[in-house]
């Protein structure tokens, strides 16, 4: 665990729905973003919930596709010499450009290969964007973008860098959605997080994000940030929920009396969403949980960036989006199925969890 | 007389998941396969699953139904049934 006075100094996302704002209004009216496509992209298949940026095809182009909408998003991001000694970057992904690399092997064309490889992809953007070589890149599944911000907070704790710049981005391809449809657990059905129901399924979103971490200055608390691994299996945390609860524990310490709100992982699998509801109905009975995977499907291993930019809007506003695509009973009582009007909150508790037990949550406060 | 896609589900069951040391015969219809003294796990039901798409082309659409199929060797031999092609299968 790492506590520390770092602040969020910016951050933004880019969604289906729109940048943050433009996303957390949408939640705020329980618009969904997710839509029947193919599985396969224009080689068919089962059609299942995708959140795709408007126009975008899940099939990858050259260039890639989604090139353009990292440029908007990073328009918004404070201008900084990043990438150079003391402005490091920290690029995280789970799928990179794995979707040139598919679209490569299925149709030929070299220049896919461009982007073909997470080392090739973020040299790319890195030219695109007019970094320097000062650039981190990690991945760990869908805890990814998490493990940027440990990573930026230490470097800047330490006095290593002035600011960074944490960067995370994830397209879908037929690659990754075909994956998860071989898995069972992306299926014909709109995810409903943390619904008690038969048949769970989750929904995949595109998705980027951008945060900028500073020691002085305005902006966000990050009180603390948490990384914790079960060690149980590939694909299931340990029936007790033990992983969920372990990683929670130290935040509530540090959350002391603070009033504040959940913005769980919630996919849309039932045994993970009830682990993850109880989990924190025991550490935080006050808070209230509320997830968006519902609207804008699970954006992968940038999950963890994207829904904290829509949640610092929602701090912001005192308007917290609920948990869009659910309806009751939930698994517990501390659900939020609906939009929580409330300007009193003192902060917000975001999680994300990631196949290999992995298990990965940031405390943010008003400063 | 016993359904003989009890006997052929068994032997798929041993040869997929590559389970030297377990004789086919000794899969009891009723014991549950998935945290049973066969230690099947999510990965190896997965494996399994894809081998009965294949092979009797049924579709198994969630995780939780696949989990409700692969219950029991007799849970899945009625599930077969009840899903696929008969001409796909051994006459009872």
């Amino acid at each position: 665990m790492d506590s520390c006075p770092i602040r969020l100094a910016a951050c933004g996302c880019i969604t289906a729905l729109g940048d943050a704002a433009q996303t957390h209004a949408a939640l705020l009216r329980g618009e969904r973003a997710l839509e029947p496509k193919a599985v396969y992209g224009d080689e068919g298949g089962d059609p299942v919930p995708l959140a795709l940026m408007p126009g975008r095809s899940l099939d990858e182009t050259r260039p890639p596709s989604w090139m353009p909408y990292i440029r908007r998003l990073m328009s918004a991001c404070p201008p900084g010499p990043w990438g150079g000694r003391r402005h490091p970057v920290f690029v995280t992904s789970s799928n990179f450009g794995v979707g040139n690399l598919y679209a490569f092997r299925r149709k030929g064309g070299l220049s896919h290969l461009d982007t073909g490889t997470p080392q090739a992809c973020v040299a790319f953007i890195r030219r695109e964007l007019g970094w320097g070589e000062n650039i981190t890149i990690a991945s760990h599944a869908c805890v990814s973008a998490n493990i940027g911000l440990v990573l930026a907070t230490r470097q800047v704790e330490s006095g290593i860098a002035d600011q960074a710049l944490v960067f995370s981005f994830d397209f879908l391809s037929p690659f990754v959605a075909g994956g998860f449809h071989a898995l069972k657990i992306l299926n014909s059905e709109y995810p409903a997080p943390y619904q008690a129901r038969e048949t769970g399924s989750i929904g995949l979103g595109d998705g980027a994000a951008y945060a900028v971490l500073r020691k002085e200055g305005q902006g966000w608390i990050i009180a603390g940030q948490t990384l914790h691994n079960d060690m149980h299996h590939f694909t299931a945390f340990p029936p007790d929920g033990a992983g969920f609860a372990a990683c929670i524990e130290p935040l509530v310490r540090l959350a002391g009396g603070r009033r504040i709100w959940i913005k769980g992982h919630g996919t849309g699998t039932l045994d993970a969403g009830r682990l993850e509801a109880e989990a924190f109905q025991r550490a935080f009975p006050t808070s209230p949980l509320v997830g968006w995977k519902g609207s804008l499907g699970h954006t992968l291993g940038s999950n963890g960036l994207v829904e904290l930019a829509v949640a610092v809007e929602a701090l912001r506003t005192g308007c917290i989006p609920g948990t869009v695509g659910s309806a009751a009973p939930a698994f517990s009582q501390n659900v939020a199925l609906g939009p929580v009007n409330d300007p009193s909150f003192d902060g917000v508790l975001c999680a994300s969890n990631a196949f290999g037990g992995a298990h990965a949550a940031l405390l943010l406060c008003h400063a | 007389m016993p359904d003989p896609l009890n006997a052929r589900i068994k032997t798929m069951i041993v040869q997929t998941l590559r389970l030297e040391d377990v004789d086919p015969t000794s899969i009891r219809d009723e014991d549950p396969l998935i945290g049973s003294g066969l230690a099947i796990d999510s990965i190896d039901a997965l494996e399994l699953v894809v081998v009965l798409e294949k092979e009797y082309g049924i579709k198994i659409k969630s995780s939780e139904e696949s989990m409700q199929a692969l219950s029991s060797v007799s849970a899945l031999v009625a599930f077969i049934r009840a899903r696929a092609d008969p001409a796909r299968l051994p006459p009872l």
